[in-house]
């Protein structure tokens, strides 16, 4: 029983001190600021997004995007380029307009000239593995 | 011993499925349980609402680049500072001079800027705010047209510190107010600019576009029916609604194609909205967006 009791406690540090770690590892707020000088030259700087998905298989922000304006939107991480991050874009109707995985391929930024004005979905998703923790930039230009 | 197994299992498994330590789900409950003080929303539903509202300086880039003129008599005049002792009236006034500072940045219009920049510092101090605008910073980066980035930068860092401030004082009504003063002074200016240039159909597709603000500001507003002051800005905004209703904004999706250049996946959209308004739509859009901008500002 003793050893049982020894088991449980151990794990349970384990487990509470891994949360802790995931938590505090996770500084989605440099992250998204250190997105934003990224953006290429002639992009406007609109909004910074934290990408903190622990324990979430998602993240989701959205904007007004409008028609004749173009749109960049990157993606950084610790580590590996964009450590399994992949942002997707999807219309108002749920439609999926562009992603930063193609084929595949992993990139760290999209550029979706804006065709049509509406209420746009920005989704962060995760590939695995990813320790699911990032930040991201959106810019505009005319 | 069973006790402590217990203790054990029940820490184990609340590790395990929630992520999250029992004191702070006991600290996050006690916080949903003081929301009902608050609008009786939640805090991150009125932040995903007010964070995709477009900044009003992407109108003023397209003002400029339509080759409109810069004119300073469209804008308020920082005279008008000490008119507004309700707090209602300077959040609102807040994010109209927050907008003229952005206009006259854009045109590199040193001088007005700055008279702006002075106002706003004010108003932010006396709605307690004042701690989030380091006047400095934003009066070097407003005074040179080429630090729009930086500007858009910092003004949007604020805001979004001056949303979570002011939410964790039960004062987010003054988040709304703050932007919806910006877009109406926003939609003044476009309005007046659309009517002086009538062949511009650019101009007054974006005021058609704004139907779309409208929409989503008004779901902010929903959530403070108990202010009459907000009530009343609300009765305000429906009336502008009703101009807005008559201007039908047509969606038809196409699946878009995308390519790697250079690692940046590029996308053709393929899918297009049309807005059909009118320069009578523009006209009456425009009177009543003035009169609810003169309620305010006087």
């Amino acid at each position: 029983m003793k050893k049982l009791v020894f088991l449980l406690l151990l794990i349970s540090s384990v487990a509470v001190s891994s949360n802790e770690l995931t938590e505090q590892n996770c500084n989605a707020d440099n992250l998204a600021n250190d997105c934003i000088p990224k953006l290429a030259t002639g992009f406007n700087f609109l909004k910074s997004y934290k990408v903190n998905g622990d324990a979430k298989d998602k993240v989701e922000y959205s904007y007004v995007f409008t028609k004749g304006t173009q749109y960049m939107i990157n993606v950084c991480a610790n580590g590996t380029a964009t450590d399994g991050i992949v942002v997707n874009l999807f219309d108002k109707e749920r439609n999926k307009v562009a992603s930063s995985k193609i084929n595949g391929q992993f990139v760290s930024a999209i550029a979706y000239p804006c065709n049509a004005t509406g209420i746009y979905y920005i989704q962060y998703t995760f590939d695995e593995p990813s320790s699911h923790c990032g930040g991201s930039a959106l810019g505009f230009k005319r | 011993m069973r006790f402590i197994l217990l203790v054990t299992v029940t820490v184990v498994l609340f590790s395990c499925t929630t992520g999250k330590k029992p004191d702070e789900q006991a600290f996050l409950k006690s916080l949903d349980s003081t929301k009902t003080d608050g609008p009786g929303v939640d805090e991150e539903v009125i932040n995903a609402i007010l964070e995709q509202i477009p900044s009003p300086l992407e109108i003023s880039v397209l003002l400029k680049e339509s080759g409109s003129k810069y004119n300073r008599n469209m804008l308020n005049s920082s005279n008008n500072l000490p008119k507004y002792n309700s707090n209602f009236k300077k959040a609102l006034n807040l994010g109209i001079y927050g907008t003229d500072l952005g206009y006259t940045n854009i045109y590199g219009q040193n001088q007005d800027g700055i008279k702006y920049i002075s106002s706003i510092k004010s108003l932010a101090d006396e709605l307690n705010i004042g701690q989030f605008f380091d006047v400095e910073t934003i009066g070097r980066l407003a005074t040179n047209s080429k630090n729009l980035d930086s500007l858009l930068l910092i003004t949007t860092m604020n805001f979004n510190q001056i949303n979570h401030y002011l939410q964790s004082q039960s004062r987010d009504n003054l988040s709304v107010l703050l932007l919806t003063g910006g877009w109406l002074e926003a939609m003044q200016i476009t309005c007046q600019t659309a009517v002086k240039n009538p062949a511009n159909k650019e101009l007054q597709e974006k005021i058609g576009e704004q139907k779309i603000i409208l929409e989503q500001i008004l779901l902010l507003f929903s959530f403070y029916k108990d202010d009459a002051n907000m009530a009343s800005l609300s009765a305000d905004l429906e009336q502008l609604k009703s101009a807005f209703d008559k201007i039908n904004i047509n969606y038809t999706y196409k699946e878009s194609t995308m390519e790697i250049v250079d690692g940046v996946a590029i996308i053709k959209d393929n899918s297009s909205t049309t807005i059909d308004i009118t320069p009578q739509n523009v006209e009456e859009i425009k009177t009543i967006t003035d009169s609810i901008r003169t309620k305010i500002i006087s």
